[in-house]
Formats: structure tokens, sequence, C-alpha cells
């Protein structure tokens, strides 16, 4: 029967067996579960958020049902909490017996495998299908925290260059700005482009399920692994699917996760025939206008010089009393 | 029978199927399933048997299987919409 793993005991079994199976045991977890046979924990999985982790089986206990019956419990109960898809990463070589537990492979490379329980990307896709258009068209994967001057330089001179530009927000919330807030941003400072085409990015790029560390800005190498499988993702689902023929970014003096990521693009999507333009950053004063920028100038309370980064429609947004709420929660700026 | 809330019915395991049920406005229903090539006309013509025979006419039914035999399907679902439907 699976159990939850609550005991200190519990958690030391699940350490052992995660540790034997060659992972490694990586909180956080929102749940964490076991099967027990004899007083010995035999089989292992965790849950966090969207995806399954830490899934090990002790060796006399392989070839058996345990690994279903765990995985039946950690998508039973994250059912119940809203959520109606599940990722798993694995070698390439466990592929098959996921695909056999109705996971499906959304990318692999040759030392990883994503694969998506539930197809979330196929009725992700469905819900835009009346966006798609014959093409050619181009895409911007961004975040916009917030929508500077120098995302509208790269929007306006890629949706001159294309049919439609699907201009993908990255839905995750992990950023100064709420998607809504950055989401809103984007449109208002993008509505006088008619051919452009505002989406989320959902979980299937730049996600915490894709890409977890873009998040962290700090150059993690083993980030290379996931950057690749979340190009990967984009070049055989999403840019098939809208005719995306191109994908635009910016070039990236900056922060060195970027950059890596970028120049993954240029290594991975030329491949699958998308072609990539890095388009220089345009600078403000004597440096290139970034987000990073502009939050580190509301961090100092500093809205003077906002009116050179950001376009007319984010300045008002960030000085509104709902924008202010966000980088000056104590009302402090003048 | 209406599905009135959201639940989740069998398990992963081989010979099995996991039904998802959530109340919706249309009736969708979706299979995905190990052996659907071969067998994926006679899994929809189960379910389909058993929605219409306890007059479900909207929601959304997920089903993932892995070769559950006919009963197994019929058994399933029908714990599901019971599941679905209680006060």
């Amino acid at each position: 029967m699976v159990t939850s793993l609550l005991s200190t005991d519990d958690l030391r079994q699940a350490c052992d067996l995660i540790d034997a199976s060659g992972l490694s045991f990586e909180p956080p977890f929102d749940d964490l579960v076991g099967i027990f046979q004899a007083g010995r924990l035999q089989a292992v999985g965790a849950r966090e958020g969207r995806v399954l982790k830490m899934l090990a089986v002790a060796p006399e206990a392989q070839g058996g049902s345990l690994l279903d019956e765990i995985v039946t419990v950690l998508v039973g109960r994250g059912y119940q909490e809203g959520l109606d898809s599940f990722f798993i990463f694995t070698s390439p070589g466990q592929v098959t017996s996921f695909q056999a537990l109705n996971f499906h492979l959304l990318a692999a490379s040759s030392k990883s495998a994503l694969l998506e329980y539930g197809d979330g990307l196929g009725r992700y896709l469905n819900r835009h299908r009346q966006l798609v258009t014959p093409g050619p068209n181009g895409a911007i994967v961004a975040n916009c925290n917030p929508f500077t001057l120098g995302h509208r330089y790269l929007v306006e001179e890629a949706a001159s260059q294309v049919e439609k530009l699907y201009l993908f927000v990255v839905r995750e919330e992990r950023s100064l700005f709420s998607f809504d807030y950055r989401h809103r941003m984007v449109r208002e400072g993008t509505a006088d482009l008619p051919n452009v085409i505002l989406l989320d990015t959902s979980s299937y790029a730049v996600s915490s399920v894709t890409f977890p560390t873009y998040f962290l800005k700090n150059g993690d190498p083993g980030g290379v692994l996931q950057m690749e499988l979340d190009l990967l993702l984009f070049a055989k689902h999403i840019a098939p699917f809208f005719h995306i023929t191109r994908r635009f970014v910016g070039s990236e003096p900056l922060s060195p996760t970027t950059a890596s990521y970028n120049a993954a693009m240029q290594r991975i999507l030329p491949e699958h025939g998308i072609e990539v333009s890095e388009l220089e950053r345009v600078d403000a004063g004597s440096a290139p206008i970034s987000a990073t920028r502009v939050r580190a100038l509301l961090a100092e309370g500093d809205s003077r010089q906002l009116a050179s980064l950001v376009p007319e429609t984010t300045l008002n947004f960030l000085l509104s009393r709902e924008g202010r709420r966000v980088w000056d929660p104590k009302g402090e700026a003048a | 029978m209406k599905i009135t809330r959201k639940v989740q019915a069998g398990t992963m395991q081989s010979s099995d199927l996991m039904v998802f049920l959530e109340p919706a406005e249309h009736l969708t229903v979706t299979i995905e399933s190990t052996v659907l090539k071969q067998f994926g006309e006679l899994i929809r013509a189960k379910v389909d048997e058993v929605l219409a025979r306890h007059h479900v006419e909207s929601g959304e039914v997920r089903i993932t299987d892995r070769g559950a035999l006919d009963y197994a399907i019929e058994a399933r679902l029908e714990t599901a919409l019971l599941r679905a439907a209680e006060e």
C-alpha cells in the first residue's frame, strides 16, 4: 500500500533508496510517498508542482507494479489539487517504461528526456488553433518583467519581418510583476502592432518545468541540459504548430544564463529549420536597456530615469496606484 | 447522472485504466491508451455506452488506459460517475 512518508525514519529510508538508485534527494516537494514491505521501504516517489521526481524502486522489487502504484497516487492526489498534467525528467533509457504508463515524450536529448502525462501540451495547442496562420511566422519568448523599450524595439523590428509574430509571455509566477501585470504591459505596449499575437507559454517554454534555472540567474551549468530540452520542445512541437520559422531574441551582454540560452538557441534551432535572429540591444545613456536595470531603479525608488527605459504605456502602469503597489509596497517613493 | 465534481478512479497498473471526470458545459471524451491503435474504437464504444446508460450529457471525461478489458472499463467509469455525482 502506498503511504505518505512523514517520519524521520521514513525520510531516512527514502534518502537511502533514492541515493542507491543514482538520484539525489532534492527538496522541495509537495508530496512524498512510498511503499513498505516487511518494514523496509521498497519504492518511493515525490511530486513538486506538476513535476514527478525522485522515483525509485529497490532492485529486489523491480519488475512488479510498485512504480505504477506510486505514480497512480502522485497523479491522483495532484489531480485533486487542480493539476491536469504531470511531467517527468528521466534518462533516455527509461523513456519506454514511462511511455507504457501513458506518458508522452515531449523532448529528448542525448542525456535526458522530458515526458508528460495527461496531454496538457495537446490541449494547450488546441486552445490556440484558431490563431494559427499559414506563415511564415516568427516568435519571441519573453518574461517582460517589466516591458521595456528594449522589448518594444525587438517586437517592432521582428513584427516587420514576418507575417505574424507570436509573442509568448512567460506564464511562470517567479518574477517581481505577476503574469497578469506583465501580460497587460505587453498588450498595451504592442496594441498598435496588428500582426503581433500575444500568447502565454503555459508550462511549455521557459517554465519551472522546462527551464527552472532561468529564474536563478546564476549561469548554473546543470541548466544547460534543461535549456536544451526547453528548445527541443519548442522546435518539435510549438514552432511547427504555429508555422514559426524564425525566433527573435535580444543580444545579451549582461546575464550569463540568458546569454547561454541564446547560444543554445543558435546551436539547436537551426537544425530544426528555425532561423535565430539576434538583434542588438538598444542603449539608453551609456548602457543597454534591460528589465533588470529598470527593476534596479525601482528598488532604489528612483522613478525619474524610467521614461528613457520603458514605453509610455509601461510608465503609466508603473506610476499608477496599482503598479506602485508592486515595487513600492510601503509607499515610500516620492 | 450529472458530473458535479472533480474525481478520479482507477490505477496506472497494467490491465487497468485511470478515469478523470470534471464538470464542464459540454461533454468531451478523450482517450489515451497504450493499445489505442488496436482497440481505440472498442474502448470508445464502451465508454460511450456507459455514459449513455447513465444519461451523462456534460462533463470532461479523460481516460488513460493500459489495456483494460471492457468490464474493467465499465467498472472504473461507473465508480468515477458515482463519485462525481455523490451529494
